[in-house]
């Protein structure tokens, strides 16, 4: 696997809290993301997952350490091509799905195209949607859907300018069983068609579905192994449906 | 990103926030019809003054018996003055190269009757030449004419506000009335002429003979003002001198080293008088108007503020999907733009349409001034530029991160 996506070097995060000191959020992280992988980077909260996850993302910027996404350093680039690199190579879902209100989930799924230069804007719109199975629900305003169907729009917006990897933080945090199951079936379905995903989420359960696992305490990782036998969250959810029928 | 996708997803956001988007409008609104309102009642004054100035006579110089004191725009004429005569007036009109017609003026405030009516009039005794001179002219019937004056023959020309008060649908002409206990022909009728710069009704006015004035009504042997006409305009100033010497003169003040017993004015002294005060007039309306502006701006100021704050998550959301510092700072200023151009156009609008309201329901003159349009969009456009700036730069500036995570 020489497809490197991402190339972090000693990555240190401080933040200056003042009174209390420094506070390090990750301390010297190395890590390499392939093409194609499925990761989870596990933690308990505060332990500097999500910064990991900022910094890779594009979002933050390290304290020290260098950050290569394709082999250019992010640290070197201007505002301008960060905010380009974020719209067209990286797609992001967030545990509270950031969907903008009185906004139709195809406008929602549009936004990241409003800022790249893309001409037929609606129709990759409703393909995206399409993927993640709300081909239905295009003109459904974020308050008009359930909380696994507003979660699969913010997916549809983080595939639609067809990113090379795609950052989920805690995507199932704010979902009952079924609609993770359903949100984690997506993830898999979209990695089996070669997209690069990395979740970040302090669930073992839900980590245990990805190929990679990274686990990150006190900012730092301390461990960073292949899963051979990640679980298939597609039977799970099955195995789900029947037993509520059978209840019933 | 292209400015047209940019003023898209900002007109996008002030239409679903309907309410908010209304409420920033009416302090724009507000201000700019206001401003157009009060520059149009300003102008109008203005022009109302330059109409009676007109209206008053070509190149006319006033003589007034006394000093005239000027009280808050107004003159008055303090003690009596009993030096200016008839023969002042016809001295001047001979003596005086630069002035071509003269007339000697009395008036007096007296109770006039007709049949059963009675009505207070100013009685105002006068030349025929007061027509030209004061370019208010016979409309019906004839003025006396110099040698009735000297004959000191009891006619009578009527205003048309005496005719409307003492006749009503009557016919005056050839009819007599009573002035004080005098009994008066009357011969004619004067147009109309409205008020004079003090607001006084030039129409209630009747004109007789001067000599008979004096002789028969007042029971005086001076008079209180002598009009004059100058030859042409640029000889204004130099008529005044040559009046002055003459009166003097003729008043034997130098010899007794007096100062003058009349006062001069001409037009433009009064022109700018009134200038001033229907200036600064103007100037304060104007200013309390743009003031209401400056208000609307600083309520776009704070709506924008609001919206920041309210919208912060979505700011954040915007930098990670792919927008730059630049496209969030260009959001926000087209948002402001649209506002107060928005704000400003509806603004003309109203302002126009109240202010011809306003002229057809009043009696006010109003003039729309086209630069007080365009002075009022611009500056609408300004502030909420103005006001917009740092707003947008706010929002421009905001982490990333931190606006995801804010509740």
């Amino acid at each position: 696997m020489n497809n490197i996506i991402v190339k972090a070097e000693r990555l240190t995060k401080v933040y200056n809290k003042g009174v209390g000191g420094d506070v390090f959020a990750l301390r010297d992280v190395s890590l390499e993301i392939h093409k194609g992988e499925l990761i989870a980077i596990m933690g308990a909260s505060g332990s500097g997952k999500s910064t990991l996850m900022n910094i890779l993302g594009c979002l933050d910027k390290p304290t020290e350490g260098s950050l290569f996404f394709e082999e250019k350093e992010v640290s070197k680039l201007g505002d301008k091509e960060l905010a380009s690199v974020r719209n067209k190579k990286i797609g992001f879902v967030f545990q509270s799905f950031n969907l903008l209100a009185r906004t139709s989930a195809l406008e929602n799924v549009e936004l990241p195209l409003i800022y790249s230069d893309k001409v037929n804007v609606t129709k990759l719109a409703k393909d995206a949607l399409n993927l993640v199975g709300l081909a239905d629900r295009v003109h459904h305003h974020p308050g008009e859907l359930s909380g696994g169907q507003q979660q699969r729009v913010a997916i549809a917006r983080a595939l639609v300018n067809d990113p090379d990897i795609i950052f989920a933080d805690e995507p199932t945090g704010n979902l009952d069983t079924k609609s993770s199951y359903e949100i984690i079936t997506l993830f898999q379905k979209l990695n089996k068609e070669g997209r690069t995903i990395v979740l970040v989420t302090h669930e073992l359960d839900i980590a245990e579905h990805a190929k990679r696992i990274i686990k990150v305490s006190d900012g730092r990782i301390v461990s960073d192994e292949l899963n051979n036998s990640p679980r298939n969250a597609e039977t799970e959810l099955n195995k789900l449906v029947k037993e509520v029928k059978n209840e019933n | 990103m292209k400015i047209s996708k940019s003023i898209r997803i900002s007109r996008n956001q002030l239409l679903s926030n309907k309410i908010r988007t209304i409420l920033s409008l009416i302090g724009i609104i507000i201000g700019v019809s206001a401003v157009i309102i009060m520059v149009a009642i300003g102008n109008g004054a203005q022009k109302e003054v330059l109409n009676k100035i007109e209206s008053m006579g070509t190149n006319l110089i006033v003589v007034n018996a006394g000093q005239v004191q000027k009280t808050s725009g107004r003159q008055q004429i303090r003690g009596t003055v009993t030096t200016l005569t008839i023969e002042d007036a016809d001295i001047l009109a001979s003596e005086c190269p630069a002035v071509s017609k003269s007339t000697p003026v009395q008036t007096k405030k007296l109770l006039v009757k007709w049949g059963n009516l009675s009505s207070n009039t100013t009685i105002t005794g006068t030349t025929s030449d007061y027509q030209t001179i004061r370019n208010f002219y016979i409309e019906r019937g004839t003025f006396f004419s110099e040698e009735e004056n000297k004959a000191s023959v009891r006619y009578a020309v009527l205003g048309q506000t005496v005719v409307k008060n003492l006749f009503g649908k009557n016919d005056p002409i050839g009819e007599t009335l009573r002035i004080g206990r005098v009994p008066f022909k009357v011969i004619g009728i004067m147009e109309s002429k409205g008020t004079d710069l003090n607001g006084v009704d030039q129409d209630d006015q009747i004109f007789i003979p001067v000599q008979t004035a004096l002789r028969r009504v007042f029971n005086l042997t001076y008079i209180n003002t002598i009009n004059l006409q100058v030859l042409s305009s640029n000889e204004m100033d130099f008529a005044i001198k040559q009046v002055s010497e003459v009166l003097r003169e003729r008043h034997r003040l130098d010899r007794l080293n007096k100062s003058d017993d009349f006062t001069i004015q001409n037009q433009v002294e009064l022109l700018e008088t009134q200038k001033e005060t229907t200036d600064t007039f103007t100037a304060l309306i104007v200013s309390v108007a743009s003031i209401s502006l400056i208000v609307g701006g600083i309520g776009i100021l704070a709506i924008m503020l609001i919206a920041i704050k309210e919208r912060i998550k979505e700011i954040g959301l915007r930098m990670a999907v792919g927008a730059s510092r630049k496209d969030i700072l260009l959001q926000f200023i087209i948002e402001a733009s649209i506002l107060s151009v928005g704000g400003g156009v509806i603004g003309i609008f109203i302002g126009v349409f109240i202010a011809i309201m306003a002229s057809i329901a009043t009696e006010w003159t109003l003039s729309i001034s086209i630069p007080s349009i365009i002075y009022s969009f611009l500056f609408s456009l300004a502030i909420g530029l103005f006001f917009g700036v740092y707003p947008a730069r706010k929002a421009s500036m905001l982490d990333p991160i931190e606006s995801l995570r804010s509740e």
